[in-house]
């Protein structure tokens, strides 16, 4: 009798692997493979951030202490110096000519604990394969990509280092297979020992006396029902958390909500309305576009890696619940 | 279509001004012609936000001045104040309609994304088509506790790591620079 129970559970975890073309497979492998790689690898570069507006190149270590913990450490070389340290789940913005420092609470429950079952999300919204071969940073590179089967989303390329899978090139397209922003690698070292020197802040002793916004720091991050529902779903996206959070400069805990199609993620936030600000606005930050819209006595900010449609829409069909019964 | 035109280039003599604004609060299609014509000049000067403030301000006035809605109609020499504002007044009205027609589409939004969306093989078109209703502007960093929040939650954060925060860091400075 143990055969047909192994039997029936190969048969339940098979079809949503067996449903993908193996050229997908291979695509969905790499992905995983990219997410681990860029959390588990020790490495150190420089690399180049493009969008439509800018470019501007960066220094950015990641190094895994064997003893426990992972830290890692951006900072601009253009411009005004800026630096981010992330220390396991904690993350510092030091901005130095505003004399600032932001700290926020990254999710614990981060990738690619989160991947597996979004997965399946992914090869719903995109068309994954793998192409040849490029080359990065002097470092050997299999392209990924990611052909989004709508409009709702954008497209995705990458360049995952050949032996590690560390991604060393990012690109992003729109709808018109315009670029919209890049990350690449100019120059790149993998592995070698845990170096603590490398992402300890250069700023962290200068910033005694700087503004310190901690208010995103108690985060309140039990997941909870605002209130607040979509009336009408968009494909491919699925919530992903929902619970009320501190934000920085937010004096009152302001609900947020993640939707995701595995790839890209929108997240809404809702809050009381601001004094003067009732007006729809819609932004963008490279390749993220922010949308506000008054909604009754609320105002909701919808923000994601994704066409400004989506975002839109996202903002648009969402309602709070008792507001819908009484409005019907 | 000529008259609405000449209306808002201001070559029209009072009479001709009140005709075309009865006109412009009676009749639709007048209506979204000189909506169409602001639209267009607002776009050439790359004003758009300027029609939806005037169109609040208008508004707001309007609303403490109720009565200017129906103005006295056959005064044969009016002072030329009175009629600023009733030419104000209708003004305001149809930049009110114009405002709503304007915002409608806005709103709810239900039509071209969402049969996109229920078909998306088929019909690819219409999603990027229909968000250009409200022009784009860079956020300059406006956002950066939300971005920086969403980030944690964003899979393309996850797989490049602490990278997509540069989006963050590049707003803060480029906002703080020009402000």
């Amino acid at each position: 009798m143990v055969l047909p129970a192994v039997l029936l559970g190969l048969s339940v975890a098979a079809p949503a692997v067996a449903a993908e073309p193996a050229e997908s497979q291979e695509g969905l492998v790499w992905l995983k493979k990219m997410a681990s790689a860029s959390r588990q690898l020790n490495y150190a570069g420089s690399f180049v951030y493009r969008s439509s507006r800018q470019a501007e190149n960066s220094r950015i270590a990641h190094f895994v202490n064997p003893a426990g913990g992972e830290f890692e450490r951006l900072e601009t070389l253009d411009g005004p110096p800026r630096e981010v340290i992330r220390t396991n789940d904690q993350v510092t913005c030091y901005l130095p000519a505003s004399k600032t420092v932001i700290v926020e609470k990254r999710n614990p429950r981060r990738f690619p604990a989160l991947l597996p079952e979004q997965l399946t999300g992914v090869s719903d919204s995109y068309n994954i394969r793998k192409e040849g071969m490029d080359r990065v940073a002097d470092h050997e590179c299999y392209i990924i990509v990611l052909e989004p089967k709508d409009n709702l989303r954008y497209g995705h390329n990458f360049c995952a280092e050949a032996g590690s899978g560390l991604p060393l090139r990012a690109r992003s397209y729109n709808e018109k297979k315009e670029p919209l922003e890049s990350f690449a690698f100019t120059q790149i070292t993998i592995g070698g020992n845990f170096n603590r020197e490398m992402v300890k802040s250069r700023y962290a002793a200068k910033s005694k006396d700087w503004k310190v916004d901690r208010s995103g720091l108690p985060v309140a991050e039990t997941p909870a029902d605002t209130g607040w529902v979509l009336v009408s779903r968009l494909p491919g996206f699925k919530k992903l958390t929902e619970f009320k959070r501190s934000i920085a400069g937010r004096a009152t805990p302001v609900a947020h909500i993640v939707f995701s199609d595995g790839l890209a993620a929108v997240s809404v936030f809702i809050e009381p309305m601001p004094n003067g600000r009732a007006t729809q606005t819609l932004s963008h930050q490279g390749a993220v576009n922010i949308y506000t819209r008054p909604v009754a006595e609320y105002m909701v900010t919808a923000l994601g890696e994704a066409p400004a449609a989506t975002v839109m829409q996202i903002a648009n069909s969402l309602e709070l619940k008792g507001a819908t019964a009484t409005a019907r | 279509m000529d008259k609405i035109s000449a209306l808002m280039d201001g070559e029209l003599d009072a009479h001709q001004s009140e005709q075309q604004l009865a006109r412009l609060k009676n009749d639709s299609e007048a209506r979204a012609c000189w909506e169409a014509f602001h639209l267009i000049g607002d776009a050439l000067r790359g004003e758009r936000i300027v029609s939806r403030n005037l169109s609040e301000r208008l508004r707001e006035r309007l609303a403490q001045e109720p009565t200017v809605l129906a103005p006295p109609r056959a005064r044969p020499a009016r002072p030329i104040a009175t009629y600023a504002w009733s030419a104000a007044a209708s003004l305001s009205a149809v930049a009110l309609v114009g405002w709503v027609a304007f915002s409608g589409p806005l709103a709810p939004q239900p039509d071209a994304p969402s049969v996109a969306a229920k078909a998306p093989p088929v019909a690819p078109v219409p999603v990027v088509a229909a968000p250009p209703q409200l022009a784009s502007v860079p956020s300059e960093g406006k956002m950066n506790e939300y971005l920086i929040a969403h980030q944690e939650f964003s899979p393309s954060t996850a797989i490049q790591g602490l990278a997509p925060y540069i989006r963050t860091v590049s707003g803060t400075q480029t906002g703080k620079g020009q402000e």
